[in-house]
């Protein structure tokens, strides 16, 4: 159903994208801990375009009428929860974003009145060398 | 004394006498007559805290005018972000200020005060909004209640007393409708739930400082409150138009707030109560 020559740019395709991804890894432009789950789509990629007959079997066990929709159902399916995933990621950011910025305004105050009661206390009157003792 | 067709005074007894003037003595009946023990304001730290966020038109009046009516309260503004002179102002009237790095919401602003309050040992702090429109007359009767232990949270409401700005059509039916999710939430009638204008007792600061809503808070604190099994009451206050400034509710966040509070409460009250 797929020419050969298609197999084998769908091949290249995911060799490509697992390369991307190791490349990000490495530079740490990507967690390893976010990285995983583009490792195994990679791979995944990877063995259904040696193995077309898995997704062939696939989709006929489920019922679809041509295994291309199955690729792309299964597929945009994973972009939701990839999506959904990332949301749940930036709430948690903008939450811990949030209590470290309050922690900073604080910290900041704390530290200007600590100054200031330094500064304070350095120019009140000392004891001065050529003056008489008091 | 206004009297209402049953000729019973309509403010509660313990107003006592003096029940005209927002005056903070009048418990010193009830103290020598040894009903409760001393509450001396004298005792109490109290906060003013004012979100701001470009309000330099108005910050100078309502600060002189804390200042007048609350004299023992400490002035903090919470500066969350201006980008005009607003930050001067508060530095000019030697309030104590904190400063947001950059614009991060009333409700994010409301929290780093009540941290700070929390933090230097406050055991009432008080929201008064910068634009203006709350009248600080009535701080001392917001505070009352709390210092008297009769509520842990007191909203000044605009719909309990004729006069003062009422707001708009659209904004009253909202608040209308924020009054009976409260209603339905609490089993509490509220008047004006979306109040800026309120007062907290230690209780509701340590609360607040641990979890406040991000955007349009009000209503959601009154319900989180609630089920933490805080005592909440609303108080007449008069309320004017803004002095300056722009309101932060648009048309399309309008419909943003009521839906947001609406699913927030909703699916709060699924959670757990820590």
């Amino acid at each position: 159903m797929m020419s050969a020559r298609l197999n084998l740019f769908a091949m290249i395709g995911s060799i490509l994208l697992l390369l991307v991804i190791l490349e990000l890894v490495r530079r740490k432009y990507l967690r390893e801990r976010y990285s995983l789950i583009w490792i195994v789509t990679g791979t995944l990629f990877l063995l259904l375009s040696i193995r077309l007959d898995f997704l062939y079997g696939i989709s006929h066990f489920l019922g679809f009428s041509i295994p291309s929709n199955a690729l792309f159902f299964f597929g945009i399916l994973f972009l939701i929860l990839i999506v959904l995933g990332l949301s749940v990621i930036s709430s948690r950011l903008a939450e811990k974003n949030k209590i470290l910025t309050q922690e900073v305004v604080l910290l900041k105050k704390r530290v200007n009145d600590l100054e200031k009661f330094h500064d304070h206390a350095n120019e009140a009157p000392r004891p001065q060398s050529g003056s008489s003792p008091g | 004394m206004p009297a209402n067709v049953y000729g019973h005074t309509c403010v509660p007894k313990h107003f006592g006498a003096q029940a005209q003037g927002p005056t903070l003595q009048v418990f010193s009946k009830d103290y020598r007559a040894g009903i409760k023990p001393a509450p001396t304001m004298d005792f109490m730290k109290i906060l003013v805290i004012i979100p701001v966020f470009n309000e330099e038109e108005t910050l100078r009046g309502v600060i002189s005018g804390i200042r007048a009516s609350l004299p023992q309260a400490d002035i903090l503004v919470v500066n969350d972000g201006s980008t005009d002179s607003t930050s001067n102002i508060a530095r000019e009237a030697g309030v104590l200020i904190l400063e947001h790095p950059y614009n991060m919401g009333i409700g994010a602003t409301m929290q780093t005060g009540f941290l700070y309050a929390l933090r230097n040992d406050y055991d009432i702090a008080v929201q008064v909004d910068g634009d203006g429109q709350h009248h600080p007359e009535f701080l001392p009767s917001l505070v009352k209640p709390l210092w008297e232990g009769h509520s842990n949270l007191v909203i000044g409401s605009r719909y309990l007393v004729d006069g003062g700005f009422k707001s708009t059509f659209l904004r009253k039916l909202g608040i209308k409708f924020f009054s009976s999710l409260v209603w339905i939430f609490t089993g509490k009638r509220g008047t004006d739930p979306t109040s800026g204008f309120r007062a907290m007792d230690r209780k509701g600061l340590e609360l607040f400082s641990e979890d406040y809503p991000s955007d349009y808070p009000e209503v959601e604190a009154l319900i989180s409150a609630s089920r933490k099994g805080l005592h909440f009451q609303e108080i007449p206050t008069l309320m004017r138009d803004r002095q300056g400034g722009t309101s932060s509710i648009g048309m399309l966040s309008a419909l943003y707030y009521m839906v947001k509070v609406t699913l927030s409460i909703s699916i709060g009250f699924f959670r757990r109560v820590k």
